[in-house]
């Protein structure tokens, strides 16, 4: 390769540097590929936004700080048509945009799902919503409404992402699959770096097995409790007994010997800023907000001694992007609808949505619920459009457009780049089309 | 153009105390009266109304994180309050942590044409920005939150010089796209993460050893060293606790002559006389800001009723969580830069403590002699919601009103408060002092919060009702920009409103040491921390308005 030069695209705030290589002349085709520093990566609730990529001829590539899932989706359904189709037929965007309208207007009570889409989608999927006086939801709703009904009934001491990587001591982890959902939350927050204070030597509890994709480099002590995950509420309940001085008679609780939960009680109250995490998608049982309510509990009484918190973590599909939006929009987190004009909290009955629209402009693979209704898909491109009435290939916020999303903690926004041009909407403009379709006087 | 004809005006930055005159106003601007000939698109006959400049609350908690915390948890606050959207306006619900299209509609009709949020976390800025840019109608401006962040703590622990600290301040105005620098219990919300519960002015903070009298110190000189328009906005140590005037007091005498202001002092105007070591002591509070003409205070008055205590101040809020109501509340550290805490709130007119907070407040209004450097707020929703301000101004302008409100709240408070005593009635000029003039000036914002030629035409109408709360409950007309927005209480027209901002000058030299510090300790990486003005469009702003950084004589 000759000697590349670097250009400095200098807006106000972002420096991102290009660097344009010299075209190689034995290359039968000209490779012209541009380098991108410091990407923000919207395929899984970290957010991590270390990222180097690659665009050649369209295509992003993941060439440095990328994990196996970012990697696959940042290049994925490059090559993908991406045509607008109704009832199986290909169609200009425009018949597209008009055949979505004529559903959602003849609809009485037409479901919206983000199952991801960025703030300024789901700014207009809530107004689509409202006009159309329909409900909003998000594809992981189930796993929001786990942690939800604890913030409301009874609250919690949490922290974020950065508290972590620097002050935590201890992490305890209840549930299993933290790592696979959030592929480098262990390198990037109990890594091979320096902290901004002395956390002694780090050590990870996980309640269940250790995982299996820890990364190589960790500085952590790791330990576990072999635990169904399914019995968190009885474990905890009896941890905040233990801690209340309460005497147990059991022998075993949840399968684990009571003197493994003295231990994790013991070692709780020792740390100088312990952290209980979880996923609330792991945590697929029944009344798992029961077992949430029961570690909230648990941290929010340890703090009568030291300094605990929690960190629930989602962001995955943009589920805390919809929840945010859909919370300062309508005073509501998201499961509202809009069926007397006002928003409510919770959703229509299922039997009575007569339409749905279904938002996945990061992941082609997310499929909408089955439902026997007339559908309209905004999609990456690649995506499925079988059996559905309308489909409508958008642009990927973080690659074809800019655009924000929240992170796992909640807390955090991050502004996501365009790094390519597409010829595709936004998720947020071809929303718009079809809210200003059904606005259209007929 | 249109022409309001024959309205009273009250002007307090040009000195109009209740003149007939006529007001123009051209393409969002109030302009000379025009040559003969020219076209007057509109006149509005305002003989017998008072016309003021649009409102500026310069402490309400109106969008960022902690706010919809607040509204999430609260389903309870939106269940009843929800509205439909109409051809012109979107639905919403809340009142003490409305959505964000009833917040700007609510302000607007109240005629309020500009809020800031006074607590916003640079690890948080961009949440708030995007929050505000869906409040529709009015301006906003944030002040970012310093003195809990690691990055000024280790430069001060460091012996850093004050000119690196001025760098850094000023980079966290551009990068967070805010118009002021606030400070929230100094040291302490930081030190909550190192497990204290309480940092008094002089105590050392964990880690650090920095105290919080050093940190106003080294702010307040950095926010008059780089110039910025609003004096350092000080959240004081020690907030809601018996005794802690003398904290505020302390305060003062840490800014050492240099401007500060006070925000809700009410929370901080503290004794611990008599047998429930709970008294008021509004009198010395409000002697030393009259006697300190570098200090400015807003109260951040009580009313009674539910509402929701949304703050940075983790250190107070864990404190507090045994008072919530309902009983839930939460408390999050964020970010190695601050927290927040939220806890539902009812403030009793039967209880002893609360009743007499509400009479602190009012003593404060009412003692505080320069309305030039006391305004109207009730740190909303952590007192009361802002819809009460019509309320709150009927106390001020009305002492039987205030004595009939006296005579309902718990005995032992009233005797306790020497509120009866006070005879003062706020009048009209000084009303439009405290609500617009003076947060205007003390902002820097040089074409609002008032009627001279050139201001933005930011004008609301009230009819002279001798029932002040009816009267600013609903202006009959309000401007913004100059197109009517709001008329009898109701939305006609939907504007965006525009973001201010200052943007004092400094070295960039910074940027290097906050990239090494960002890239090495943080989650996300220097280059994707600030906010630009093109993203701030994208968050929702109509446009950025830059104040210059010169402070304006008083």
């Amino acid at each position: 390769m000759g000697p590349g030069y670097v250009q400095y695209c200098d807006t106000p705030t972002t420096v991102a540097r290009i660097c344009v290589f010299e075209y190689r002349q034995k290359m039968p085709d000209f490779v012209h590929a541009q380098e991108f520093d410091n990407v923000p990566c919207p395929f899984c609730g970290l957010l991590c936004d270390d990222l180097r990529v690659a665009m050649t001829k369209g295509t992003a590539t993941v060439v440095a700080n990328g994990c196996a899932k970012s990697r696959a989706m940042f290049t994925a359904n490059a090559g993908d048509a991406a045509i607008a189709m109704v009832d199986g037929n290909a169609v200009d965007l425009a018949v597209a945009v008009g055949r979505a309208a004529q559903i959602l207007r003849a609809a009485r009570a037409p479901l919206m799902i983000s199952a991801g889409t960025d703030v300024a989608g789901m700014r207009v999927l809530l107004e689509l919503a409202e006009q159309c006086g329909g409900s909003v939801d998000h594809a992981n709703g189930d796993a929001l409404f786990r942690n939800l009904p604890v913030l409301q009934n009874t609250g919690w001491i949490s922290t974020t992402l950065t508290e972590v990587r620097n002050r935590a001591d201890l992490l305890v982890v209840a549930g299993t699959g933290i790592s696979g959902r959030f592929p480098r939350f262990f390198e990037r927050c109990f890594g091979d770096f320096e902290t901004l204070f002395d956390v002694g030597t780090r050590e990870l509890w996980f309640l269940g097995d250790v995982p299996g994709d820890l990364p190589a480099v960790l500085r952590a002590r790791t330990k576990s409790l072999a635990l169904d995950p399914a019995r968190l509420a009885e474990f905890f309940a009896a941890l905040r007994a233990l801690f209340a001085g309460r005497v147990l008679k059991e022998k075993n609780v949840a399968g684990v010997p009571i003197g493994n939960l003295f231990e994790l009680l013991d070692r709780m109250r020792a740390a100088r800023y312990g952290v209980l995490a979880w996923a609330a998608a792991d945590l697929a049982f029944p009344h798992a907000d029961f077992a949430i309510q029961s570690m909230c509990e648990l941290v929010t009484a340890l703090n009568a001694e030291n300094r605990f918190c929690v960190l629930p973590l989602g962001g995955s599909d943009a589920d805390l992007t919809a929840q945010q939006v859909t919370t300062w929009q309508t005073g509501f987190p998201v499961r509202v609808e809009f069926s007397s004009g006002a928003p409510a909290h919770g959703l229509v009955r299922r039997d009575e949505i007569d339409a749905m629209l279904f938002v996945s402009a990061l992941d082609a693979a997310r499929t909408p619920p089955p439902r026997n209704v007339p559908s309209v898909i905004l999609g990456r491109a690649g995506m499925s459009a079988n059996g559905c009435s309308v489909f409508i290939p958008v642009g990927v916020p973080g690659l074809n457009h800019a655009g924000h999303l929240y992170r796992s903690d909640n807390v955090v926004a991050i502004h996501l780049r365009k790094l390519a041009a597409s010829a595709l909407p936004s998720a947020a403009q071809a929303l718009q089309r079809i809210l200003d379709a059904v606005r259209e006087p007929h | 153009m249109i022409r309001l004809k024959g309205g009273r005006l009250y002007d307090p930055a040009q000195r109009i105390d209740g003149e007939v005159r006529d007001l123009f106003a051209h393409e969002g601007r109030i302009v000379a009266a025009p040559a003969p000939g020219m076209t007057i698109e509109r006149e509005y006959d305002l003989s017998g109304r008072v016309v003021m400049a649009g409102a500026i609350d310069l402490h309400t908690h109106i969008g960022g994180g902690k706010v919809n915390i607040a509204r999430a948890m609260l389903p309870e606050d939106h269940r009843y309050s929800a509205f439909s959207r109409t051809d012109l306006t979107r639905s919403g619900s809340g009142v003490a942590a409305p959505s964000t299209f009833a917040t700007g509609y609510r302000y607007a009709e109240m005629g309020y044409t500009a809020c800031f949020e006074p607590a916003m976390l640079p690890a948080n800025a961009r949440h708030a920005h995007m929050e505000m840019g869906d409040t529709p109608i009015v301006d906003k401006g944030g002040y970012a939150m310093l003195g809990n962040d690691d990055f000024l703590l280790r430069l001060m622990a460091s012996g850093a010089d004050q000119k690196l600290v001025n760098d850094y301040v000023a980079w966290t105005l551009h990068a967070t796209q805010c118009i002021a620098i606030k400070v929230v219990n100094p040291g302490g919300i930081s030190a909550f993460k190192f497990n204290a519960r309480n940092l008094d002015v002089d105590e050392p903070s964990p880690h650090y050893r920095v105290t919080p009298r050093a940190i106003l110190a080294t702010l307040t000189r950095a926010v008059h060293e780089l110039s910025i328009p609003h004096a350092l906005h000080v959240h004081a140590s020690n907030l809601g606790v018996p005794g802690n005037a003398a904290t505020t007091l302390a305060t003062i005498e840490a800014a050492a002559g240099l401007p500060i202001h006070l925000t809700h002092v009410q929370f901080h105007s503290y004794g611990t006389e008599g047998e429930r070591k709970f008294s008021s002591a509004a009198a010395s509070i409000a002697e030393a800001i009259d006697r300190h003409a570098n200090v400015s205070a807003d109260v951040g008055q009580i009313m009674f009723g539910q509402t929701v205590t949304a703050s940075g101040d983790t250190m107070a809020q864990f404190r507090n969580a045994r008072h919530a109501h309902p009983d839930k509340w939460m408390c999050m550290d964020i970010e190695c830069d601050a927290g927040c805490g939220i806890v539902p709130f009812r403030y009793r007119d039967s209880n002893f403590v609360n009743a007499l907070q509400w009479a602190i407040g009012l003593e404060l209004f009412l003692r505080v002699k320069d309305p030039w450097r006391v305004f109207l707020t009730t740190d909303h929703p952590n007192g009361a919601p802002f819809t009460s301000y019509p309320h709150l101004i009927r106390l001020l302008m009305d002492k039987s009103f205030r004595d009939e409100n006296l005579a309902r709240i718990h005995p032992d408070a009233a005797a306790h408060s020497q509120l009866a005593s006070l005879n003062r009635e706020y009048s009209l000029y000084e009303i439009a002092i405290m609500t617009r003039a003076a947060p205007a000036r003390s902002l820097g914002l040089a074409d609002r919060g008032h009627l001279g030629i050139g201001g933005a035409a930011d004008i609301t109408v009230y009819r002279d009702d001798p029932d002040r709360e009816k009267m600013f409950r609903v202006p009959e007309y309000v401007f913004k920009d100059g197109e009517l927005v709001a008329q009898d209480g109701r939305i006609v027209n939907v504007v965006r409103g525009a973001t201010h901002v200052v943007r004092p000058d400094f070295d960039r030299g910074i940027e290097k040491r906050l990239r090494d510090y960002f890239d090495r300790h943080h989650t996300v990486r220097f280059d994707n921390f600030p906010i630009s003005a093109d993203e701030l469009v994208e968050c929702g702003s109509r446009e950025t308005l830059v104040h210059a950084c010169a402070r304006a004589a008083q």
